[in-house]
């Protein structure tokens, strides 16, 4: 929606920028339709009529535009920077891989640890004799090997007698189905040598010959004439696992996890809802950022001002009920953004006027802001008969309007474009964001200058909190649909990422939001599907950080670069910030 | 009278050995961290990844002594497990700040989001390990880990009259981290002021080029000062995982890594100053553990810590410029100015700043009194005594605000400013002494010492002024 307002500048008289810029616009808008293509596309499966017979399929599409505009405006803004930011999420999430990969060296243990089974097969009659262990067509065993036990036993020999010309078949396979053991079998005679021995069975065998058999991992050694009448030894144990298969199979279960991680969010809608829902949360909270980092300012405050708005928006929900939703939501989302408002002036306020250290100060007014919460929500909030700690649930009135069926994709989705191309009004069109900008590029500078630097660094912490409350908002109203504890789940520092990918642009932090928000709900199927922990995506953020805030990777790559004397001992997001001010 | 009676329970609690006990406990965690944040912060680059250091120091501690009771077998492995888990733990606490130092130094990375993305990294590594090793992602009660010794004081400090029974009692018994800590209290003492290179470390913080400029090497200073700062973060993660509780559960530091970056400043930067204000946040935490068991929201206890930290950068702001007003005068006027005055001038309005300290810690009870009045007895109880505390909190905070603001307001009005602090400070004097006296007796001793105080601060020479 804001792509032909985006154009507009475009400076006339210079026809190679010119050019390129429409280059640019070609290039985002064939990656933004792409990207909207395939999304749709995963989502149904390729078949049109599939998404034609699923309700609100055009409000899904929609979305999905939305996305592509997303894509779009992340090209056209970031320009060369893109590469870079893209550049930078592939390597963080190679080394996730690799971290996946080393999780995974313990996979193929499986095979060398689990419950298996050992049996003779024969339909000669039993030999009478009391000393052996084993009986024909008995099975035997089942506590071989079993990981958490103190003691596995992890090999086992049976003895069992037979007469001559009995044809016995050896059987070793897992006890069920979830036992994955690869086994081994032998037949010995009384002295101990080998007569025979078998690694595996045949699928025929599995599906038709022996009915405990599981898989092929199983042993057999089939139809086996005993040449003597005597007692055998029949010799069972996993299979040593071999160097490649322990690296083959981390690798499958590796690849297995990132397909989670990288197609799952798109595979069907009720988890395409997960992404775009935990995006717009995101993405409110990265826009809260990127406004506060532009000015220079060091707030983390978002996370008390989102308690703050969910606060103030659920109480309002659960007290107003019978209001009528069309009056009711937009009072809710005018409410929880004075809520972040008012929440944002103050550490505003004790910057500005007392030079209060921002970043000290909101950490310690997220702590009280959190604890209040807690505390309004476990003695005034929770009935007196819940189990856990939580309000009740809010009234249909309160919650907000969904707009796909199934998800919880709401009209946030509306809320948060508008947001979008307010603060880009904001920061780019008004002498507010004019100021903003100078003050953080150059304070002093901007103070000579006749800047009011003092009320501009207030406010811009208060608009940052307007952001964050309304993501508090949507995290209550939207998602949980009544107040919980730890309702933000540390969503707040992410925020700072998404910011920080979106070089504190506010048109790219939708992007960026969607990436990472991407990410995150790719991890939590990733957990669900392949048992890795949700955690290796919070690891590959941090490597993203790291990566993005450091500038002199590059150089230090390409040739050592001169030290540099002495660094300035402050923090500086200058080289973070795109130059067009 | 429900509302008296629990508070004279606290303050009957705060009053025990084991309460002291408790408080040394639990500063422990904080103050580690705390002695590395000053470091750091003395030498310009404050260590945000406190946090994530601690974490995966605890971590790596709760792990390896786990695991060498499998490797030295049960008997040397209990000895030795402790020891061994604290060095591995300092060790990749180290590795963290050497990431660290790496990053923002070398690479130019800026420090604040390098911090930012290693206390990331601290907190889900750790889980992510965790639950590859155990199949958990809460704690690691499922791995038999050890504890730091505790260290026994000799029996015969008990016989000391007076001072020996409670001595032992609070001393006795700590965990050695404790102990560690508070000893970690005098060598960075001795370390930033007697030594050549605290010299130079502080010399860097204040003014890199200058420090340059002499010969000493910043790069390598910082260097130094950001692994010392991951040294001591590590002894605090050790001390979570092993000190008291025997596991390690997900995010367990739980803020105190950012804590540590605020009780510098509100120490005054010095290691003593840091220690004490350790010990108030110490105090805190363990009156809202007491609390907890009262009919007290324990949150609202917990909170106050952040706010006197806030209300504290709030002071040191204000009284900065307060100090720059009167320098100012001082140059100007030459030899007509009075100094014993000015600077008594100056103790009053400390005085009043610290009781508007009090109000608005007043303020937020009544607030919180208010919003929640369920976990303070119900409405009936808690909305008129929540409205009584607000309304009379926001009206000394109203009456203290112009002598803060302006401190020629003191000199002018001087008799309005000495009826100001009597009464507040009176009042919260009576609020305490009605614990032990009747209320008009209480009340009149109250007003009594408050005037006291006020005379010795500067009330004198006030009076004397005009």
């Amino acid at each position: 929606m804001t792509v032909k307002s985006k154009q507009a500048p475009a400076e006339p008289g210079q026809g190679l920028t010119f050019l390129r810029k429409h280059l640019l616009l070609i290039i985002g808008a064939a990656a933004g339709i792409i990207a909207t293509f395939f999304i749709t596309n995963t989502m149904f499966d390729g078949s049109f009529e599939k998404m034609t017979g699923t309700p609100t399929w055009q409000n899904i599409l929609l979305v999905n535009l939305l996305v592509g505009t997303c894509i779009l405006l992340f090209v056209v803004e970031l320009k060369r920077q893109a590469i870079r930011v893209l550049l930078t999420v592939i390597v963080a999430l190679l080394l996730g891989f690799l971290v996946t990969f080393i999780f995974n060296l313990d996979s193929a243990d499986r095979f060398g640890s689990g419950e298996f089974r050992v049996q003779v097969v024969s339909e000669a009659e039993p030999s009478e004799n009391g000393e052996v262990d084993l009986e024909y067509n008995k099975r035997r065993g089942g506590h071989f090997n079993k990981p958490n036990v103190v003691a596995p036993v992890s090999e086992i020999a049976w003895t069992f007698a037979g007469a001559e010309g009995d044809v016995v078949s050896l059987l070793a396979y897992a006890k069920n189905r979830r036992s994955e053991v690869d086994v081994l079998v032998e037949l010995r005679d009384a002295s101990g040598a080998t007569l025979a021995s078998a690694t595996s069975a045949t699928q025929l065998q599995v599906d038709e010959t022996f009915d405990d058999l599981v898989s092929v991992r199983d042993a057999v050694i089939a139809d086996y004439s005993l040449p003597a009448a005597g007692v055998y030894t029949l010799y069972a144990r996993p299979e040593d696992i071999e160097t490649s298969t322990v690296l083959s199979e981390a690798l499958s279960q590796s690849q297995l996890a990132f397909e989670a991680l990288l197609l799952g969010p798109i595979e069907r809608v009720n988890r395409w809802g997960v992404w775009i829902q935990d995006a717009i949360t995101l993405i409110l909270l990265g826009m809260s950022f990127a406004i506060v980092f532009r000015a220079q300012q060091f707030s983390l405050g978002a996370e008390g001002q989102l308690y703050f708005g969910a606060l103030v928006s659920g109480i309002i929900a659960l007290n107003f009920s019978n209001v009528p939703g069309i009056l009711l939501i937009p009072f809710i989302i005018l409410a929880s953004a004075t809520a972040g408002f008012v929440y944002g002036l103050i550490p505003g306020a004790l910057k500005a006027y007392l030079n209060a250290n921002e970043l000290v100060s909101t950490l310690m007014l997220n702590v009280i802001a959190t604890r209040f919460f807690e505390m309004v929500l476990n003695f005034q909030l929770k009935p007196a008969d819940a189990g856990y700690v939580a309000s009740e649930k809010f009234g249909p009135n309160a919650i907000l309007p969904v707009i796909v069926e199934n998800t919880q994709v709401t009209i946030a989705v509306f809320v948060l474009a508008v947001v979008v191309v307010i603060s880009w009004l904001l920061i780019r069109r008004t002498p507010l964001g004019y100021e903003i900008r100078i003050i953080g590029s150059n304070l002093r500078f901007a103070d000579y200058g006749g800047v009011n630097s003092k009320r501009t660094i207030m406010l811009v912490m208060a608009i940052g909190g307007i952001v964050a409350g309304l993501a508090g908002m949507h995290l209550a109203n939207g998602i949980h649909r009544q107040l919980i504890l730890n309702i933000s789940f540390a969503l707040a520092f992410e925020g700072v990422v998404v910011a920080l990918l979106a070089r504190l642009n506010v048109l790219v932090v939708p992007f960026t939001g969607l990436l990472y928000a991407y990410l995150r709900a790719g991890a939590q199927f990733m957990e669900r599907d392949a048992n890795v922990s949700f955690e290796v995506v919070r690891m590959i953020q941090a490597i993203i950080i790291l990566l993005i805030t450091a500038e002199a990777l590059v150089s230090f790559f390409q040739a050592r670069q001169k030290r540099a004397d002495i660094d300035e001992s402050g923090h500086s997001l200058d080289s973070l910030e795109d130059d067009d001010v | 009278m429900g509302v008296l009676a629990m508070f004279d329970n606290v303050i009957e609690g705060i009053f025990s050995a084991a309460f002291l006990f408790a408080i040394l406990r639990v500063t422990t965690p904080i103050l580690l961290p705390s002695l590395g944040a000053l470091i750091s912060e003395k030498a310009g680059v404050l260590n945000i990844g406190l946090e994530g250091m601690m974490l995966s120091s605890a971590f790596t501690g709760v792990v390896v002594s786990a695991y060498a009771q499998d490797w030295f077998g049960p008997e040397t492995g209990v000895t030795v497990g402790p020891w061994l888990g604290l060095l591995l733990g300092v060790c990749v606490s180290l590795l963290l700040s050497f990431v660290l130092a790496l990053f923002h130094l070398d690479l130019n990375g800026d420090l604040f989001l390098s911090g930012i993305a290693l206390n990331i990294f601290g907190s889900s590594a750790t889980v992510a390990i965790m639950f590859e090793l155990t199949g958990d992602r809460g704690n690691t009660s499922t791995l038999a880990s050890l504890q730091m010794p505790f260290v026994r004081l000799p029996e015969f400090i008990s016989q000391i009259p007076i001072i020996g029974p409670g001595f032992y009692e609070v001393f006795d018994n700590q965990s050695v981290m404790t102990w560690l800590a508070f000893i970690g209290v005098f060598v960075v003492s001795f370390f930033l002021y007697r030594m050549p290179i605290g010299m130079h470390l502080r010399a860097v913080g204040e003014n890199p080029e200058a420090a340059a400029s002499v010969g000493i090497n910043v790069k390598r200073i910082r260097y130094m000062a950001l692994l010392i700062s991951g040294f001591f973060a590590g002894l605090g993660g050790i001390h979570m995982g092993m000190g008291y509780l025997q596991l390690f559960q997900r995010d367990m530091t739980n803020g105190r890594g950012f804590i540590a970056l605020v009780t510098p400043s509100l120490g005054g930067g010095t290691p003593a100053g840091t220690m004490v204000a350790s010990l108030v946040f110490g105090f805190f935490d363990a009156l809202g553990i007491r609390i907890g068991s009262l009919e007290i929201p324990s949150q609202l206890p917990q909170s106050i810590p952040y706010f006197a930290t806030v209300l504290a950068l709030v002071i040191y702001a204000l009284q900065r410029r307060i100090s720059q007003r009167v320098t100012e005068m001082r140059t100007a006027s030459g030899a007509a100015f009075d100094a014993a005055f000015w600077s008594s001038i100056q103790r009053v309005s400390i005085l009043h700043m610290l009781l508007m300290m009090i109000a608005v810690i007043g303020v937020v009870t009544g607030v919180s009194m208010l919003s929640a009045p369920n976990g303070f007895g119900g409405a009936e109880t808690a909305v008129p005594i929540g409205l009584l505390i607000g309304v009379a909190s926001i009206a000394l905070f109203v009456a203290g605000l112009p002598f803060v603001r302006d401190i020629f307001s003191i000199q002018r009005h001087w008799q309005a400013s000495a009826l100001v602090t009597v009464l507040s400070l009176g009042i919260y004097l009576t609020l305490l002494l009605a614990l032990f006296f009747e209320p008009p007796l209480a009340l009149a001793l109250g007003l009594a010492l408050s005037a006291v105080v006020w005379l010795m601060i500067g009330g004198r020479v006030l009076m004397r002024g005009h």
